[in-house]
């Protein structure tokens, strides 16, 4: 009995400095952390909306639905949004752009976990690329990646049903 | 001599075959096959053949070179993994595809085991899915048959994956070969041909490419329609490689097993493997995997279909 | 001094932790795919192996034997915690791409394996030197991978790509690949070693 009130003693000696440490180095890093993660979410945005200036997110109950994009004079331009797909081993998340009239202005990937030099490539300009200027309600033109449908579907397929959600909660949004 | 072949327990049954006349004679059988590739698809075809068996000589004759091993490339294996590996690829590859596959499979896929008799995966399938996982684009980019304007087509098999409907095409056709896929697969009647006449040399015994054709078709006509039992099961020996594997790559003496008890389970466990695949896989065809699947499971069907040796007594214990 | 330098050499080859001892090779196959990753990888496990291993030789004595591995656990998850907040927030992209495995560094059997087999049982000294050589020789054999993988998977090298134009092959992007590299390279250490099987 003595012995185990002793090892117990000692380990939990050991996790109260460890704990200890953590919350010191978390105390100093937290801020950073968010920081980060703002500055990252941002520069995303700001590539689907290269003329954007505020985004400021539409929220619905526990999260952000959307953004509403407004370039410098505050003039509104349009949404921006994220759409996740089931692609060929990983989900494919995507963030796009869309202006009000319901074109979409850029998609970009923004994580994904396919198969390395096929259905990864889906993050590059010359698939991500064939959105610029395509209608939300019309994306027949974008073809998919060779020997890569289901990555490209699940892209494709995710924007256009996530876009035209979105597109039904903007069109009368100034 | 001693690596050549796996020896099974006595009592042994003695012929003058020599392990490269098997291979010459396997080789003769597939000629039908190959010459119904280059009718269906051209000269093309003829390359991609030369070419893999080129490569897969060169690889032997440097790996056992560097390991310092006798060289038998003349002994016709290393020839056979190179023509079944070319058989393996769509007519239209570029042309370093079925070099650098027949140089993966008697690198990796063969010598680096220790040479003929020693590897566990058929040599030819390992470097078929070296490249299907390497360079997919050009392993599913198939030719139009009887059509030398390299204009592609899909292969009933992926029409079927991309759809869910079975392509309008004839038994027929599908059994002469006028077909997309690659080149030693579609011709069945010259598969057929080459694979009566290893029977009839008593090279190949019925066990593993009967079960092998017999337990797929089975599983493929009960799950594989709209219902129970509906499913269209001569379509799917007919197309595919299925022949050409269940005949000429699942028999390979080195990586199925010995013992006939031991062959029919290896095949009914193909058959199985390759419906499963087929029916509701990622990739419109699995014969190739599910051949190494089981020959990754050989060793442990030899050990429990072992032959009883005569005159002893069951173990009761065996440590 | 010399000794040191020995403790620290072992690891770079004689013991090298991935070719020699074939430990820690889970995240060996996942974050080798390109040169930036292994080399991030490594200096992250490089820091924890030196943390603990410094960490248990200096507490070593007022551990009872019974509950050293729970003991060594805490430690080396101190350290693992630290290492991913500081990547997170200043190199987020970094801690990204190596993903998971950051926080799964805890479970790695060569740091657990260090604490166990050799700090506590050696000086406090002697066990930062191995711990910066295990750390040493787990990055190299990372980047040696990693390069082979990088420029056969992808055509670049350190995330550049290469003038003359192949197909990439893959395969070597893949876990297979990742397994293919480490079992021909593995063929070459024990060749230069000298040790036939």
């Amino acid at each position: 009995m003595k012995e185990t009130l002793r090892y117990g003693f000692i380990l939990g000696t050991i996790c109260i400095v460890a704990g200890g440490l953590l919350a010191g180095i978390n105390f100093l890093t937290k801020p950073r952390i968010i920081a980060q993660a703002q500055a990252e979410e941002e520069s995303a945005l700001k590539e689907v909306m290269p003329e954007g200036e505020s985004f400021e997110p539409a929220k619905k109950e526990n999260g952000v639905i959307y953004y509403r994009v407004r370039d410098k004079e505050g003039k509104y331009i349009g949404a921006a949004f994220k759409a996740s797909g089931k692609g060929y081993s990983s989900a494919v998340d995507t963030l796009a752009g869309m202006s009000p009239d319901g074109q979409i202005i850029a998609v970009k990937v923004l994580s994904q976990n396919e198969t390395p030099g096929l259905g990864a490539n889906v993050v590059e300009p010359p698939f991500t690329g064939q959105f610029a200027g395509k209608n939300i309600q019309d994306l027949e033109g974008v073809q998919a990646i060779t020997g890569a449908t289901i990555s490209s579907k699940a892209v494709i397929d995710s924007v256009r049903e996530k876009g035209k959600e979105i597109f039904e909660l903007i069109k009368d949004e100034k | 001599m001693k690596n050549k072949l796996t020896v099974n327990i006595s009592p042994h049954l003695h012929n003058n075959e020599s392990v490269s006349k098997i291979m010459w004679i396997v080789g003769i059988s597939l000629i039908p096959a190959g010459a119904a590739g280059v009718i269906i698809f051209g000269l093309n075809a003829l390359t991609v053949m030369i070419l893999g068996i080129l490569s897969a000589l060169v690889t032997e004759w440097l790996m056992q070179l560097l390991a310092k091993r006798r060289i038998t490339i003349l002994d016709g294996s290393a020839f056979l993994t190179g023509l079944l590996l070319a058989y393996n690829l769509p007519p239209g590859v570029p042309l370093w595809l079925p070099a650098a596959g027949s140089f993966f499979a008697i690198a990796i896929g063969k010598q680096v085991f220790g040479g003929l008799g020693q590897n566990i995966f058929n040599p030819a399938l390992v470097g078929r899915v070296f490249l299907m996982a390497s360079w997919p684009k050009y392993m599913t980019t198939f030719t139009k048959p009887l059509n030398f304007d390299a204009v592609t087509s899909a292969t009933p098999l992926a029409v079927l994956r991309e759809s869910g409907v079975i392509e309008n095409i004839s038994y027929l056709d599908l059994f002469l070969g006028r077909r997309g896929g690659c080149i030693g697969e579609v011709c069945i009647l010259a598969l057929v041909a080459g694979a009566l006449f290893l029977f009839w040399k008593g090279y190949i015994s019925w066990h593993i490419p009967v079960t092998y054709t017999a337990v797929f078709a089975a599983f493929v006509y009960a799950f594989g329609g709209d219902g129970l039992f509906r499913g269209d099961w001569f379509f799917h020996i007919l197309t595919g490689g299925l022949i050409l594997g269940a005949f000429f790559m699942a028999t390979d003496y080195v990586t199925s097993p010995l013992t006939r008890k031991g062959q029919v389970i290896f095949g009914a466990g193909c058959g199985i493997l390759t419906a499963v695949i087929r029916l509701w896989g990622g990739y419109p065809e699995g014969v190739s995997y599910a051949i190494l699947m089981m020959n990754a499971a050989t060793p442990i069907i030899d050990r429990f279909t072992r032959n009883r040796i005569y005159g002893t007594m069951i173990p009761v214990n065996r440590k | 001094m010399k000794k040191l330098f020995r403790e620290f050499f072992k690891g770079v080859i004689k013991e090298n932790p991935t070719f020699v001892l074939a430990l820690g090779l889970c995240p060996t196959l996942a974050v080798s795919t390109s040169v930036v990753n292994a080399v991030g990888m490594g200096a992250a496990a490089t820091f924890v192996l030196m943390g603990s291993n410094a960490m248990v030789a200096m507490i070593k004595n007022n551990i009872p034997a019974k509950i050293r591995i729970p003991c060594f656990i805490v430690v080396i998850a101190t350290f693992v915690t630290i290492v991913e907040m500081v990547l997170k927030a200043y190199t987020p992209g970094l801690n990204r791409a190596l993903g998971i495995y950051v926080p799964l560094i805890a479970v790695n059997c060569i740091v657990l394996g260090r604490a166990e087999a050799y700090a506590s049982k050696n000086t406090l000294m002697n066990s930062l030197f191995d711990g910066l050589g295990m750390g040493a020789g787990f990055t190299l054999a990372l980047t040696l991978i990693s390069s082979i993988r990088e420029y056969f998977g992808s055509g670049k090298i350190f995330g550049y790509a290469l003038s003359h134009k192949f197909e990439p092959v893959s395969i070597f992007g893949m876990p297979s690949g990742a397994l293919l590299v480490i079992g021909i390279l593995l063929i070459l250490f024990n060749r230069l070693k000298g040790r036939k099987s």
